[in-house]
């Protein structure tokens, strides 16, 4: 018996004669769940990854790794300083937490960079690689000779990634050009601090500008990084010619969603923190119910008058009929639906919603006169709680080591994306890559 | 090396030889079949790289976002956020649920390189336009299935979005300040525009694969999972048996660090990440008696909560008494990162931003000046632009169906009259400008001849 959930979103899958359309494809997704044996889309790939203190750089490696290509770390005899930048300073196998996530698939190897040995190995690594992630001041590893600049004439198909603060070039990139990267502060400036957080009227300090919990602006370079360099590596592939990328991470969380400009621009006025309140949607939102937090998201009409039956808030329906009486820029009239609908969602258990919506939905969707409503739902969950859960215990979603858990994904056809080993010390790797790349000692 | 560094990087990247530098992914063509933000970002970063990206839409409806603007707020009768997610695409509009409209789609799929979906688990495959019957004709296509849950396990007709699968993935328990019920979402849908790009990444790589041995494959870009690779507290979990709790704005793997008032009333942050930085902060504020303390002198010992929260209350102290830009300056001189909090117009009007291309005015020939961001990744060789700004439901109908498929007018109009294909109705972000002469426009009405 297919639950409720299944009979309605599978719709289409139901019709006759479609079952046997689907073979091949179920076929395929069976052999989803497993890397092994798989090809490894970039293991003609050699990339090095000298970040320094910095989390983009390493895990923009990462990704690379996960895919196939020899990636090596390159870090100073004394280690990388990232490291140490862990919550609580919490250790596990001597490194800490968000370092350790990122040792996946990596070389590590020492080179010290301000001796002309160490110069001289990078340049041999280098002449080899197809790409090179850095995080140093801009102008740094020019002044030691192996720089973008010089590099380049050893090796014309070289990508090289920089992420910096504010890039490598305009002159503020060079006025700031000693400010160190960190994950905070590239949230405040990229846009995204000045939007979490309390309404105005809450307050101190909760009304202020709020950090992300995780690591938001890292990623978001990291994975602006990965993508730049892999569009520019496919260049190099079919033209021979190199290039350089370069990350700001002073503007991470605008270049990702985009918004903020446009919204200076057209609406002339900064959107002030909206509390759990959304700028887009009404209602879009975790609610409080019985024993947690629940989603009422409603996009379009016949989804919200779904929800108000489901609710029992049926006679509000008037005054919030369509789209745009519910997205608005006068707070007081968000506030008021916001409150009607926790009212009637504190009422309720998860379960119990979760099910009026899945009752409601299969009504919906053989119904044209309900307007095939389809209210969605979600419990809000901790890590702990999502590592629990069934359907990512089905899908591999975590790869362990011991005691460590790394969230994976990637799932490709021919190609997946993998964890196969975790190498954690400092020079671990030291002997096999001296050798395998003829440096000096 | 001879000159300034920055003379050479200022040459390297400068924003006026954009238009004439090649472009990377010229040549890739993408049939973009996804909705809403998550699909159509990743089509659309491969579309700022050179790729030609066609978008399909239902007739007459079209995708929800061209309604969905924040605050109601609409520009020239479009969303304004809208031409960000989808710049550069064709926009056709093809009824999938007609058998000829399944024709069409599934000829466009076999002309191109790369599919990308946002419907149900099996949907596509239904409907007979999925990565089995493309792939029988045309193996070297890269397929990509993008969904909340992913395409297989027990969730996976779970229907879901940005809220969703921050809830479902623990991403939105991490936000906000440990003594309150109140867990903060990341807004603007950062979880969609993330794991926008993350999916195009998947995609490059299929990209390189294909490359080097001409095969295509299946993707299977699963949406909360994109997010839990972003997140450490799995790991922190595992290895401590507690999730790692609420910080408010004071970041855990740095100490001290924290986003603060000035004494004029501005917000700073600042973050001291490695044992240099903070003996150059202590310097500046002139606290060296914190070097010889051993409470504070390495990272592990500063991060331990209670030395962290010392560190903390007397950088909010400091903070109270200095200006704004005292301390930008004072981070500046000495070497430690503190950021303005800036906001949308801040970032709007930023000269840096500006120069460095970050932000961008573009003149479109239906939407006149907009200014929007600019590409996520600068590339000195082959950098990513802008080159239109999204267009009416159905405007590249003729455009694409005639120099694609072949069709002639005559099959077009057949195809109109059928409702097979279609455009605009009366909806906002659906229909052009009430000042543009549609009927004059030689893309929306195109004959043939010359491209675009």
């Amino acid at each position: 018996m297919k639950s409720i959930k299944e009979r309605v979103y599978s719709r289409y899958l139901q019709k006759k004669g479609v079952a046997r359309q689907l073979s091949a494809w179920q076929e395929l997704l069976g052999k989803l769940i497993s890397a092994e044996g798989k090809a490894e889309a970039l293991d003609d790939m050699l990339v090095l990854d000298v970040s320094y203190a910095n989390f983009s750089g390493t895990i923009a490696a990462s990704f690379f790794a996960e895919a196939g290509a020899e990636v090596i770390k390159v870090e100073p005899p004394e280690g990388d300083p990232a490291r140490v930048m862990t919550p609580f300073g919490v250790h596990v196998d001597g490194v800490g937490i968000p370092y350790l996530m990122e040792c996946r698939n990596k070389r590590h190897i020492t080179l010290d960079l301000e001796e002309e040995k160490g110069r001289e190995n990078l340049k041999r690594l280098a002449s080899k690689a197809d790409i090179l992630i850095e995080t140093f001041a801009p102008g740094e590893m020019d002044a030691w000779g192996v720089g973008y600049r010089q590099l380049k004439e050893m090796n014309p198909k070289l990508v090289y990634i920089a992420i910096t603060p504010y890039g490598h070039y305009t002159e503020k990139a060079k006025e700031m050009a000693r400010i160190p990267w960190s994950d905070l502060t590239s949230q405040a400036e990229s846009g995204l601090a000045a939007l979490v957080g309390d309404l105005p009227d809450e307050p101190e300090p909760y009304n202020w500008p709020t950090r992300a919990g995780f690591l938001a602006a890292g990623y978001t370079s990291a994975v602006a990084a990965a993508c730049g360099g892999l569009v520019a590596s496919f260049f190099a592939r079919r033209t021979g010619q190199g290039q350089m990328v370069d990350i700001a991470a002073a503007d991470a969380y605008a270049s990702c969603v985009g918004f903020p400009p446009t919204i200076g621009y057209i609406w002339k006025k900064p959107r002030y923190r909206y509390g759990t309140l959304d700028y887009g949607l009404c209602p879009y939102g975790f609610f409080k119910c019985k024993d947690g937090y629940v989603a009422v998201a409603c996009f379009r009409d016949q989804d919200f008058r779904a929800a108000l039956k489901i609710l029992g808030l049926w006679k509000i329906e008037e005054d919030w009929r369509t789209l745009l009486d519910r997205i608005t820029d006068d707070i007081e009239k968000v506030k008021e639906l916001n409150h009607l609908v926790e009212e009637a969602v504190s009422k309720f258990t998860y379960q119990e919603i979760s099910e009026k919506f899945a009752r409601y939905a299969v009504k919906a969707a053989r119904s044209k006169w309900r307007g095939g409503g389809l209210p969605v739902t979600t419990k809000m969950i901790s890590p702990r709680e999502v590592t629990e859960q069934e359907h990512w215990q089905v899908r591999g979603t975590f790869a362990r080591f011991g005691v460590v858990t790394l969230p994976v994904t990637g799932k490709m056809s021919r190609t997946p994306l993998r964890v196969k080993w975790l190498s954690t010390k400092i020079g671990q790797d030291n002997d096999y890559i001296y050798e395998k790349y003829n440096l000096k000692r | 090396m001879d000159g300034d560094y920055f003379s050479f990087t200022n040459k390297l990247f400068s924003p006026e030889e954009i238009n004439q530098k090649p472009e990377a992914l010229a040549g890739i063509r993408v049939l973009d079949l996804s909705h809403m933000i998550f699909g159509p970002t990743a089509a659309r970063f491969l579309a700022q790289y050179g790729a030609e990206v066609i978008k399909v839409e239902v007739p007459y409806q079209g995708d929800y976002w061209r309604g969905g603007t924040y605050w109601g707020k609409f520009w020239k009768h479009s969303n304004p956020l809208w031409h960000y997610i989808n710049q550069n695409k064709y926009f056709v509009a093809i009824d999938v649920k007609k058998p000829r409209g399944k024709e069409l789609i599934l000829e466009l799929a076999k002309k191109s390189d790369i599919v990308i979906e946002n419907f149900t688990s099996g949907t596509v495959e239904a409907w007979g336009i999925g990565y089995s019957q493309v792939s029988k004709e045309n193996p070297r296509i890269i397929y990509a299935s993008l969904s909340t849950y992913g395409q297989y396990g027990p969730l996976k007709y779970f229907p879901g979005w940005d809220l969703l699968a921050q809830g479902a993935s623990g991403l939105l328990s991490v936000t906000g300040y440990p003594e309150t019920d109140k867990y903060y979402k990341i807004p603007d849908f950062f979880g969609d525009f993330y794991p926008g790009y993350f999916a195009a990444m998947l995609i490059m790589i299929a990209l390189h694969y294909r490359e080097r041995t001409g095969e295509g494959q299946y993707i299977d870009g699963c949406q909360a999972e994109i997010l839990m690779r972003a997140l450490h507290h799995f790991t922190y979990v595992a290895a401590t048996g507690q999730d790692l709790e609420r910080t408010g704005n004071y970041d855990p793997t740095c100490a001290p660090s924290g986003i603060f008032k000035t004494a004029d009333g501005k917000f700073v942050a600042i973050a001291i990440t490695t044992d240099v930085q903070f003996e150059r902060f202590c310097r500046a504020i002139g606290r060296e008696d914190l070097l010889a303390d051993e409470r504070f002198i390495t990272a592990q010992e500063r991060l331990k909560k209670e030395n962290a929260r010392l560190l903390n209350d007397l950088l909010d102290r400091w903070v109270r008494e200095k200006k704004e830009a005292e301390i930008l300056d004072l981070g500046k001189k000495c070497g430690f990162a503190a950021s303005p909090v800036m906001n949308d117009v801040d970032i709007c009007h930023d000269p840096w931003r500006r120069q460095r291309g970050s932000v961008i005015e573009v003149m479109d020939k239906m939407y006149g000046k907009f200014v929007m961001e600019g590409p996520i990744a600068m590339l000195s060789q082959t950098p990513g632009r802008t080159k239109w700004l999204t267009r009416p439901l159905g405007y590249h109908n003729r455009y694409v169906l005639k120099r694609l498929l072949g069709l002639n007018e005559e099959e077009i109009s057949k195809l109109e009259k059928e409702r097979v294909i279609g455009t605009w109705d009366y909806r906002v972000g659906q229909r052009p400008p009430i000042y543009y002469d549609i009927q004059k426009d030689p893309i929306f009405n195109y004959e043939g001849g010359e491209e675009h």
